[in-house]
């Protein structure tokens, strides 16, 4: 069949070739490539979403984060003691006694 | 990629080829593989001045006269002759095209020294955006100044630094701004930092970094001053309190102590909160503090600051060190600290040994985020380092696993931070994907070396053991038998292929060769 954009030179004529189209009595020249509808909204982003770039350099960033890990007090250690993965179960004989979330 | 070697094949090539996403720069300076500057004028007969720098947009080279009193400043330009007749690449060059005239152009001499004043020759800061130069004129240095209120013993006097301020395009000296009695290391631009439009001067002497801005109209204007005071109006609020508190503070300047500085203060307090945060038990944290804090606290009062530069408009990075520390070449016997300091809202955000693994982590992954390159400039952006290009990070973990004690490399890799703004040539000739070449007799740093009596070669990278070009520095007919010492310099234009190398001998006149395309 021919291109999809009719005419225009292309890298490979034979590209989209294949597209063949579900119900055989389509008109070939109203092909599209079937397209995505979401089913769910569980991805849609909050209404209030402004996306814009970080103003500090992954540099700086750096420099705050490991300096804020540092100033973070930590927990006291009578803390360590209370069981904080209750939920976890323990593993088998030949598992390791590392936890992590 | 580049399919094909051949010039005419690669032009080609490109009508139709899509480089891959951010790194059309990367492709396109695969030309630069072809194009080298592999013909070269000896000896050329130029004028006496000392010549200092392409500026990296490649319009202006900067050059000063050899009294160190003015500035000259020349357009490249490229020389043009026609050959009449067939075969003309075998043509050698007609005489009239072998002069430094037909190269460059001179614009303007500009006097910026007077009297017992000098011009630092090692020293120029060029701000692309408005083509303007920064240039530093000095009186003599003296060491043995009378010790005033404020300045640090040890460290040398200047009587009169001056920063001159000039509109490259025709020499007009836009402002100036003068230190007096005080000490701005003027070496290789390493006292000063250019970001953008913001300046800051690292005042040696007072330990005070001012922050200047450049603007539009040309004007130097005063942002801050940050020592003794960290805000702009920290002075004013205590000269108000001051006559409250006037019985307190004239008890303690006859008691011969006073107040610490503000960045020392504000320093102090982030070691204090980084310590007590260290320890979690309430019971221990006294003894934790006494250990590592008060023990050490007379060494962190007497750090003084020594090199600063812009990580963003924002924050600076200062190294602090002991006072005898700056001048001292092995780094084991006087440690030294790096902080980075927030302007706006004066706190310090992280401090670092100079032996910090955590920080040689960063200065590893982020080392082109530690030059600051500004937005502004596009060819910068590209020069090799070892973060952004395989063969750099390879030739650094090679010293790395060769270094013995891994404390010692990283306390040597940190003796290049704080960075010095503007110290790499921009020339693709010393990309490292594109080009090897010996490190040691020439690198993008523009800095005086030994000569060496063979040429330099660069070896194409893509292409194994196949030599694009070479640079002879020396004279054509070879050096010497008494062989003295010879320095040389390489001046790249940022994209031309276009180098001058110059050779200077003691007692013998200063040798400058051309190397270009033909």
């Amino acid at each position: 069949m021919g291109s999809l954009l009719g005419d225009w030179p292309s890298y490979d004529p034979h590209n989209f070739s294949q597209l063949r189209p579900a119900d055989p009595s389509a008109q070939p020249s109203k092909l599209t490539p079937v397209t995505y509808h979401p089913t769910h909204n569980r991805t849609l982003p909050p209404p209030d979403q402004v996306i814009s770039t970080e103003a500090r350099n992954i540099l700086v960033r750096q420099f705050y984060q490991k300096s804020e890990e540092k100033l973070r007090p930590k927990r006291a250690a009578s803390d360590h003691l209370t069981p904080d993965h209750g939920y976890k179960q323990p593993k088998g004989a030949f598992g390791d006694g590392s936890s992590s979330n | 990629m580049f399919r094909s070697n051949n010039l005419a094949a690669r032009v080609f090539e490109r009508q139709i080829l899509t480089p891959r996403p951010g790194a059309s720069v990367n492709l396109v300076r695969h030309f630069y593989e072809n194009l080298v500057p592999s013909c070269t004028i000896y000896d050329i007969d130029c004028p006496d001045h000392s010549f200092r720098k392409f500026t990296d947009d490649g319009q202006y080279l900067v050059s000063f006269s050899r009294n160190h009193q003015d500035l000259i400043v020349y357009r490249p330009t490229w020389l043009s002759f026609s050959c009449k007749g067939e075969d003309c690449d075998s043509h050698s060059l007609p005489q009239k095209a072998k002069r430094f005239d037909s190269f460059f152009t001179q614009l303007y001499c500009v006097s910026l020294a007077s009297s017992n004043e000098f011009i630092c020759k090692d020293f120029f800061l060029y701000m692309e955006t408005h083509q303007f130069g920064l240039f530093a004129t000095s009186t003599p240095q003296s060491h043995d100044a009378p010790t005033t209120e404020g300045a640090i013993e040890g460290v040398p006097s200047i009587e009169k630094i001056t920063f001159y301020l000039v509109r490259l395009e025709d020499g007009v000296i836009l402002d100036e701004k003068a230190f007096c009695n005080d000490f701005v290391n003027l070496a290789q631009s390493m006292g000063v930092f250019l970001y953008e439009d913001l300046l800051c001067i690292m005042s040696l002497r007072y330990q005070t970094i001012h922050i200047l801005q450049i603007w539009d109209s040309g004007y130097l204007v005063d942002v801050r001053n940050i020592g003794i005071f960290c805000r702009e109006d920290d002075e004013l609020f205590i000269n108000s309190h001051a006559q409250v508190a006037n019985g307190v503070l004239q008890h303690q300047v006859t008691q011969g102590t006073s107040f610490l500085s503000g960045i020392k203060q504000r320093l102090l307090s982030f070691i204090f909160c980084k310590i007590w945060n260290e320890e979690a038990d309430p019971t221990l944290r006294v003894q934790h503090l006494k250990k590592k804090f008060y023990f050490h606290f007379q060494d962190y009062v007497d750090l003084i600051m020594w090199k600063v530069q812009f990580l963003d408009r924002h924050h600076l990075l200062i190294k602090f060190g002991s006072v005898d520390g700056g001048v001292a070449r092995s780094t084991d016997q006087h440690p030294a600290f790096f902080a980075v300091y927030n302007m706006e809202t004066t706190e310090i955000v992280a401090f670092y040994q100079n032996s910090s693994e955590e920080l040689y982590s960063l200065f590893e992954q982020f080392y082109d985020h530690f030059h600051a390159n500004s937005r502004n400039s596009l060819h910068t952006s590209f020069i090799s380092s070892h973060s952004n290009n395989m063969h750099a990070l390879d030739q650094l973990w090679c010293i790395k696993n060769k270094a013995n004690n891994i404390s010692q490399f990283v306390k040597k890799m940190m003796t290049s931070l704080p960075c010095t703004c503007q110290s790499q040539s921009p020339s693709p000739y010393f990309d490292l994907s594109l080009f090897r070449y010996d490190e040691k007799l020439i690198s993008a740093a523009v800095r005086h070396r030994h000569s060496s009596e063979h040429p330099i070669k660069f070896i194409s990278r893509r292409q194994p053991n196949m030599l694009k070009f070479k640079i002879k520095p020396g004279p054509e007919a070879g050096g010497s038998d008494g062989r003295p010492k010879r320095i040389s310099s390489f001046l790249f234009h940022p994209y031309l292929p276009f180098a001058l190398s110059i050779q200077q001998t003691y007692m013998q006149p200063t040798v400058v060769n051309i190397h270009f395309r033909r």
